[in-house]
């Protein structure tokens, strides 16, 4: 054995005996190694793209200012009260170069125009991601310690949505986002706490079911449960996947516990039994009556025409009984007391005219195929209990069901959910907006044991919903106090007395908005006193005619009573006064002619007001303001005056130029607006 | 000019202070060589004497003497990262990255720290190998066996509570499991896992208690039973070998080989 030793093994032998020379070899190897700490450092990523960097900028022509702006080492942001440390800069080194804007490829474009200043904020706080490493991997896609990975171009609205609350022009996803989930009744069964306290209100009305089998059929309950889709494109209830025998029993269920509400049925059979009525006059009634500025229809070409208040109507025959939506027609608060549909005060032909041709719009393949056998106490027992399971009751008014709270996991933080807390699907992106996602657009995929129903968005509003909810962070909760920009929440206004009472039964507040409370379709009315007068009020309310002859909605006939419409106007014009200035103040009448003259050549010179605004109907061409052809009948002079001063200031957000005019500029034009009284363009150009 | 410095060096130790802390005094026989190391209080753990082959690779491989090389760059080391790390929930992990990322040498220092660590588990798994086929933990060893047992416990406890402290994924559930495995102990499992983690939870709590374990208790156990381990080395007999024991009395040792060190 002793022959078979080869040479290796001998030396080894050799070096071992030696101390010496082991450890002279020793000591350089560890000197070998101990290099490895510098050269490291020196081929380090950030490095190499900062000398990267350098060559880059050596061919361009702005190499000089470039080369100056450059610093070598480690770049970082530091902003202690928000918690930021992003050295991001080390090697994204054009971030705030603009002569940088034509690069394409990073890490060294310059960054796109935005809100904040870089340094203001950083980097992390918007996109996400680790601003502490200062490689690639680490500092885009670590989630090591449960830290979030940079965030997808797409959903970058989020962001701006930790601090900003209220809605931002420049995140128009985000805003539309945040409509879904209090629209669609997300926050029905998700209970979502916003960083001020308050918590995030529905505003999809729900219809209460405690009537319901005065309302509908079980049939219908049946047909809607399995798929609400198939009745109404643009349904906001979103689809259970309940099988035939559980629709079956949650529908015997529905109409089982149903209370009868007098008053809901007791026309049904002298309605009913009525003679034929017109069906043209009918769809003129409806469109006068304007409904569809709340309801939409199907047209022919199968596109939905109408606004989204209230449901769509295109089958609305196939669901409702004759005789209830004569008595909801009527009066719709008396079956639904938070219902945002006005109180027509029809007369009773109207009624029959009207509800007519609104039953006449079916679908009779809906209900074609639907026989369901008388229900047994079993089944109505097994309906309840679904009902319960499926939480329908944190949306649906139901007698015997308690609405639960927190029915479905509170959603305040998820946009900081660790992605090592989720559960992907096989062949799925492990990011929590990829989780998300999947998660709005197919909740049930996840397991069939999940009790989530199937909304039927689009893929854009997929990704809105996601924005919305990846807006919702831990960060947004631990911003300082002057970081923290609230909603503006809707107040609790309510109209009070006589005229409380009629303005309650019309819905005023389902459009106009009244002291910060109220819809977004019509005018705001808080200072409606001060702005008009009243003889104009009084025959706006009698009949009301478009101020705006572009707009396809407007204000639809209420058929008020004499003393009803004195009421109102009374009210009005005593209560919606603004206190920056009186009313009284300058003259409806008595302006100097040639204070009109003066006031007609700014109206058409100096500030060009007919490129938006008629007075003149037969010469002036503009369309994009109100009508002035009779202004001087229905605003009052120093309402004008203070407009005409700061428009803004009186009506936020109106596009109306804010002209900085002199006093005595804005007295001559509503001197000259004050003369058009009548329409005929008086002292307008001729 | 040698002899100028073999002077200087005279009169150095023949001064109050040198002699005040090396007692041994001057002169090279055999007593004094021996009195060197053992009124040396770190030296004295160790046998005055030790047969030159036992002080070859072959003998031991220097598996122990490596053990304790790896522990000393550990404390080293470790003291350094000690100045960057704070045992806090928000604070870790962003330290562990700073070291990572900007300070200097850090990476260097973090990785040192790690792979020394790795380097003494497997050095002391690699020793008890060693002595266990070598039947070195025969009498009069068996105690000495049975430190070194201790010692390797220790040593692994250092290796899992240091693996908490980077405070990321993986260090959070591996002490989640680890906690759950030491709670499937009968009776007083929970109790156990209450007092490792200062709580139900692995969170700050835990955190702070594995990082007072990591640096304070388990590392000044480890020198107490260290210094138990070398100096019951000298009382056993000194190194183990084979020729000392009973059964091979029969083999005499060379002159050489019993030359004092």
């Amino acid at each position: 054995m002793q022959t078979h030793k080869t040479g290796i093994i001998s030396s080894i032998k050799a070096f071992v005996r030696d101390p010496f020379r082991m450890f002279g070899i020793v000591s350089v190897v560890l000197l070998l190694l101990l290099t490895i700490a510098p050269a490291k450092d020196y081929f380090s990523q950030w490095h190499g793209y900062q000398r990267q960097y350098l060559r880059f900028i050596q061919n361009r022509g702005d190499a000089v200012t470039l080369r100056r702006h450059f610093e070598g080492g480690i770049q970082q942001i530091w902003i202690p009260q928000l918690g930021v440390v992003d050295r991001c800069q080390t090697c994204h080194l054009g971030l705030t170069e603009a002569s940088l804007a034509d690069v394409k490829e990073e890490p060294f474009r310059a960054h796109p125009v935005m809100p904040h200043k870089l340094t203001e904020f950083g980097c992390v706080i918007c996109h996400r991601g680790q601003g502490a490493a200062t490689t690639v991997k680490e500092a885009h896609h670590s989630e090591m310690a449960g830290e979030e990975p940079i965030l997808p171009a797409r959903y970058m609205e989020s962001s701006c949505g930790q601090c900003h609350q209220e809605p931002l022009e420049g995140t128009p996803k985000l805003n539309k986002g945040r409509v879904i989930l209090s629209r669609y009744g997300c926050v029905n069964c998700h209970s979502i706490v916003l960083p001020d306290g308050t918590k995030m209100e529905a505003s999809d009305n729900p219809p209460p079911l405690t009537h319901i089998a005065d309302k509908t059929t079980r049939e219908w309950i049946y047909a809607w449960l399995k798929d609400p889709t198939s009745y109404s494109a643009s349904a906001t209830m979103p689809n259970f996947n309940l099988s035939d025998a559980d629709a079956s029993d949650i529908s015997a269920f529905l109409i089982a516990n149903s209370v009868p509400q007098p008053g809901d049925t007791a026309e049904v059979s002298a309605e009913s039994h009525g003679p034929a009525p017109d069906p043209s006059a009918g769809a003129s009634l409806y469109g006068e009556s304007f409904c569809a500025s709340c309801h939409a229809t199907q047209n022919a070409a199968g596109n939905l025409v109408g606004g989204d208040l209230g449901p769509e109507l295109t089958n609305v025959g196939t669901k409702v009984k004759p005789g209830w939506l004569v008595a909801w027609m009527r009066d719709p608060q008396k079956y639904d007391p938070k219902t945002p549909m006005p109180q027509y005060r029809w007369s009773d032909a109207q009624l029959k005219l009207i509800s007519a041709y609104v039953q006449s719009k079916t679908n009779p393949d809906l209900l074609a195929n639907v026989h369901l056998a008388a229900a047994t106490p079993a089944q109505i027992a097994h309906g309840k209990k679904l009902v319960i399971e499926y939480g329908c009751a944190s949306c649906h008014e139901i007698p015997g069901v308690p609405k639960s709270d927190n029915f479905g996991p509170n959603l305040s933080r998820i946009g900081s959910k660790p992605v090592v807390q989720l559960v992907f699907l096989p062949g799925m992106e492990h990011t929590l907006p990829a989780y998300l996602a999947q998660k709005i657009r197919q909740p049930r995929s996840f397991g069939s044991s999940f009790r989530m129903p199937r909304y039927n968005f689009t893929a854009s509003q997929v990704d809105e919903v996601t924005t919305a909810l990846l807006a919702l962070t831990d960060r947004s909760f631990s911003l300082p106090a002057n970081l923290q920009l609230a909603a503006v929440h809707e107040t609790n206004y309510r109209p009070a007395g006589q005229a409380g009472q009629i303005m309650t039964s019309l819905n005023c507040l389902s459009c106009h908005r009244i002291n910060g409370r109220g819809g977004d379709m019509a005018p705001d009315l808080s200072w409606e006193g001060t702005s008009v007068q009243r003889q104009w009020l009084d025959d706006f309310l009698k009949n009301p005619n478009t101020l705006r002859p572009a707009l396809i909605r407007r204000m639809p006939r209420f058929n008020l009573t004499d003393s009803e419409r004195t009421i109102l106007t009374d009210y009005m014009m005593t209560v919606y006064q603004t206190a920056a200035f009186q009313r009284d103040e300058m003259p409806l009448t008595g302006y100097p002619p040639e204070l009109v003259e003066k006031g007609r050549q700014l109206f058409y010179s100096k500030y060009a007001c007919q490129s938006c605004h008629i007075v003149n109907p037969n010469e002036d061409k503009g369309y994009i303001g109100p009508t002035l052809t009779k202004v001087g009948a229905r605003l009052n002079a120093a309402w004008i005056f203070h407009y005409l001063k700061d428009p803004q200031a009186l009506r936020p957000g109106t596009i109306e130029p804010n002209q900085h005019m002199s006093d005595d500029d804005a007295r001559a034009l509503t001197a000259f607006l004050m003369a058009q009284k009548t329409g005929a363009g008086q002292g307008a150009k001729r | 000019m040698p002899s100028t410095i073999e002077t200087y060096f005279d009169k150095l130790e023949r001064t109050r202070v040198w002699k005040s802390i090396f007692r041994s005094g001057k002169g090279s026989s055999t007593l004094h060589n021996a009195l060197a190391i053992q009124q040396n209080v770190f030296l004295h753990l160790f046998p005055t004497k030790v047969r030159k082959r036992m002080l070859g690779l072959g003998a031991t491989w220097y598996l122990g003497t490596l053990t304790l090389g790896t522990f000393l760059v550990l404390v080293v080391t470790g003291i350094l990262l000690m100045l960057y790390y704070h045992p806090s929930v928000p604070q870790a992990y962003s330290d562990v990255k700073d070291l990572q990322f900007i300070v200097s040498s850090g990476l260097f220092l973090r990785n040192l720290h790690r792979w020394a660590a790795h380097a003494m588990v497997f050095l002391a798994f690699a020793h008890m190998f060693r002595v266990f086929y070598r039947g070195a933990y025969r009498a009069p060893r068996e105690f000495n066996w049975v430190v070194g047992v201790v010692l390797l416990l220790v040593t692994l406890l250092l290796s899992y509570t240091g693996y908490l402290l980077p405070w990321d994924q993986l260090a959070y559930w591996a002490i989640t499991v680890g906690t759950n495995i030491s709670s499937a102990v009968p009776l007083v499992g929970e109790k156990i896992r209450f007092l490792l983690l200062g709580g139900h939870l692995v969170n700050a709590n835990a955190l702070l208690r594995f990082y007072v374990l990591h640096t304070v208790i388990l590392p000044i156990s480890a020198v107490l039973f260290l210094a138990i381990h070398f100096w019951r080395i000298r009382k056993d007999g000194g190194l183990y070998v084979r020729e000392s024991e009973p059964g091979a009395a029969a083999a005499q040792p060379t002159s050489e080989e019993q030359k004092p060190l």
